[in-house]
């Protein structure tokens, strides 16, 4: 069967193929169609887990258990996976473990370019690196086998435009999930330092064998006196750019970038080097004493992506040959920015809006996070964003440095993947902070995929560690005023507090709206009592909603989903609905 | 050789669909296809940007600046911003609709007057008034391809409903009386 597949896709139906019993991740982008594709398949283990770690844990206990495990996460996702990652090495595993990370190169949806194959070098784990859907699908299937010879986890390294490229792929069916019983092997099990110590000469031993495996995956196509040495998705820019360059070459294709193969030295002592990311594969030639021309010195850019015309530029100043570039065209005019924001009718916008108000005069420090509300950013309500669980852990930490006012902002998804063991801290030691956890009942973000919010209500969790907690529903902007008004004041008394802002995630809600045939409100403006303050465009800011040339508001009526933030927030009683709200609103409400 | 499509518009206007069911045009007809798409932060609201290359025989997944043969705009604005994409004699697609950026207020028609006084190779194509007969501003993508097929010399995908095929048979119709508009 050949079907156009995303990367993702593909790398699913490999496990699948290759009989993966066990398959769990951490959403984030671009990984998570991996795990989305593999639910339905009720045969097997397939679970969202809270983090990377409790995602790999999961895999890594099923390996070693004897089952095929497959675990999934976004490039930083595996700094936070990287305790076990790192054991697993020492250990080995006893059924086949994938460990899959998909980098962002050029950060579409992400807060680094982080190049995962140095954790291959850093955790002594082989790496594959497939070039495309269809050899994503390959590696995956196969890749199982590999880490059952080899004892040992296998880590494969997709990027965007592997991941979220959709491309032919020919599939083969299931096979039947591997399951696996635990047997005891203490001495290998349990690294405890006389073991662990076995185990690290074990390893290195290991690993130079594992480099002799690598040449198994290397290929090599062309012939001429120039060697080219590339892997994963910048094989398809060099295969383009020697076509467009018309120069005689030997293409090296190195499926596997770690190790990079020790037979790759009997083909030429100089090279150029054509890699996504870091120069990983580049540091190890040269590392073998081959010569290199690559990202080191800069015949190739050292961040961002790669495409034909880069990677041709680059090849034509490595081998000296003229190249000239295509020249885009100039536009008739500068198109202002449409930065993403948040969707018409968003709860955040709702919650932002009511924070700013509750907390005026105060000039808090916004302490932000992962997550859609990451757009916070467009009101000037996200001072810092750095990493899962920045809200509250940079928060605290500016909190205690010098007594500001601190409202950390965090989602439900986020909060249970990170804010968990913060609040602890928080409430041992009664850091002033006001937290904001903006349950909108799904990692959004990521397209939806169910956050444990609704089976673990955030409300129990603080309450329980006796956290003053008020919960409040962001379209009721006026009364949630007041409620955070009182959160306020708690903190002001130097105690934490928190405020739960729930309504699910309008997206999903307007799906389900769709398909339940419900019509939506819409609001519109009335030019006669708009006054052109804006309050709706410039505070609430709901991208619904623009600003004329006379500044008074106007309503998108093909964006608008009838939430009513803005007649809750107008002053002057401009906005008209037509529909009716109250049934759209219970709907939502248990979207 | 491939052919080199960028398709843009903005987020939740049904870009990612039109980029699928022009590989899946692509691909019943037995070429090879690579669809470059944006997931996650990229798609909130903002610029959409897909790349679709079908061919022979394709490698690259992304189409480079200047290395455009086909833009296809679900929105005027961002047809202006894919413009570095063109590559010379390319064509370029607009749909009649601008939805406005944050703090900005752009005229339609300058805007479209703007487009065709730069790239005489351009095509108006009114899928948001057609989509909106039809009954909703949901089917502007599925017109869009019916607009495009003419030009790509690719059958209708088979994935369409009943609506979409309407709304395709529409875009279809357009090309044809833009066709002889231009004779």
């Amino acid at each position: 069967m050949r079907l156009l597949l995303l990367g993702n896709e593909a790398i699913a139906y490999g496990a699948l193929s290759g009989g993966v019993a066990v398959a769990t991740a951490y959403p984030g982008t671009p990984s998570t169609e991996i795990i989305e594709t593999l639910e339905e398949f009720k045969d097997r283990f397939v679970h969202w887990a809270t983090n990377e770690k409790v995602a790999l844990e999961l895999a890594y206990g099923a390996a070693l258990a004897g089952a095929r495990a497959l675990t999934a996460m976004k490039h930083v996702g595996l700094n936070v996976a990287a305790d076990p990652l790192h054991s697993a090495a020492y250990t080995g595993v006893v059924g086949g473990l994938l460990v899959v990370s998909a980098d962002d190169p050029w950060m579409y949806s992400s807060q680094n370019e982080q190049d995962t194959r140095w954790y291959g070098l850093q955790s002594y784990i082989p790496v594959l690196e497939p070039g495309d859907p269809a050899e994503a699908y390959k590696m995956a299937k196969t890749a199982f086998e590999l880490s059952e010879r080899l004892r040992h986890p296998v880590l494969m390294r997709s990027v965007t435009r592997v991941s979220h490229v959709r491309a032919p792929v020919e599939l083969e069916p299931p096979a039947p999930p591997r399951w696996g019983r635990f047997t005891r092997d203490t001495k290998r099990f349990t690294l405890v330092p006389a073991n662990a110590r076995e185990r690290k000469k074990e390893l290195v031993e290991k690993w130079e064998k594992i480099i002799d495996v690598a040449g198994e995956y290397m290929t090599a196509e062309g012939s001429g006196d120039v060697v080219i040495v590339t892997s994963g998705v910048a094989y398809n820019y060099v295969k383009e750019a020697v076509k467009r360059l018309k120069i005689e070459a030997v293409v090296v294709k190195l499926g596997m970038s770690v190790p990079v193969p020790r037979k790759i030295t009997e083909l030429a002592k100089s090279v150029v080097v054509v890699e996504e990311g870091d120069p990983v594969v580049e540091l190890q030639l040269r590392s073998m004493g081959v010569a290199t021309k690559g990202k080191l010195e800069g015949f190739f850019p050292k961040y961002g992506e790669l495409d034909v015309g880069k990677v041709a530029a680059g090849l034509a100043k490595a081998l000296d040959i003229p190249y000239a570039p295509p020249q885009p065209v100039k536009a008739p005019l500068e198109p202002a920015p449409r930065p993403p924001a948040l969707c018409p009718g968003c709860p955040h916008m709702g919650t932002f809006y009511i924070l700013r108000v509750a907390t005026s005069g105060l000039n808090p420090v916004w302490s932000g996070d992962i997550g859609c509300y990451s757009l916070g950013i467009n009101m000037g309500q996200q001072d810092l964003i750095t990493h899962m669980g920045s809200s509250v852990g940079l928060g605290s930490g500016i909190a205690v440095a010098g007594g500001q006012f601190v409202v950390a902002t965090v989602g439900d998804s986020t909060f249970y993947h990170a804010v968990l063991p913060q609040l602890i801290d928080v409430v041992t030691r009664q850091i002033p902070i006001l937290i904001v956890v903006m349950d909108n009942a799904y990692t959004a973000m990521t397209g939806g995929q169910p956050s444990p919010s609704k089976a673990v209500p955030v409300e129990k969790i603080t309450e329980a560690l006796g956290l003053p907690t008020f919960v409040i529903d962001p379209v009721d902007i006026k009364k949630s005023i007041d409620v955070v008004k009182r959160a306020v004041e708690v903190v002001k008394t130097g105690k934490p507090a928190v405020v739960v802002s729930r309504r699910p995630c309008t997206l999903i809600a307007t799906r389900k709206a769709r398909r339940a045939g419900l019509q939506l409100p819409k609001y519109r403006v009335d030019p006669d009592k708009c006054t052109g303050c804006g309050l709706c465009y410039n505070l609430l800011k709901c991208s619904a909603i623009s600003k004329r040339p006379d500044k008074k508001a106007y309503v998108d009526p093909a964006l608008c989903v009838g939430c009513g933030m803005c007649a809750e927030v107008c002053p002057f009683g401009a906005f008209v609905v037509e529909g009716r709200r109250e049934q759209w609103l219970e709907l939502w409400r248990q979207a | 050789m491939a052919t080199s499509i960028v398709i843009v518009g903005v987020g939740g206007q049904g870009v990612l669909t039109l980029a699928r069911w022009i590989g899946e045009a692509a691909l019943a007809e037995g070429y090879d296809v690579r669809i470059a798409e944006v997931h996650g932060l990229s798609q909130r609201g903002g610029s959409v940007e897909v790349h679709v290359r079908f061919g022979k025989e394709v490698y690259a997944p992304i189409v480079e600046e200047g290395g455009a043969d086909f833009v296809v705009a679900l929105e005027a604005l961002e047809a202006v911003r894919a413009y570095r994409y063109l590559r010379p004699g390319a064509v370029l697609l607009v749909n009649k609709r601008v939805i406005q950026p944050p703090g900005r207020w752009y005229d339609l028609k300058e805007l479209i007057e703007a487009i065709k006084r730069s790239w005489p190779r351009s095509y108006v194509v009114p899928c948001y008034d057609a989509a909106l007969e039809l009954g909703s501003a949901l089917y502007e993508n599925s017109v869009m391809l019916g607009f495009l097929s003419q030009l790509l010399g690719l059958p209708m995908p088979s994935s369409l409903d009943e609506r979409n095929q309407a709304a395709f048979r529409k875009g279809m119709q357009l090309f044809q009386e833009a066709a002889a508009a231009d004779q």
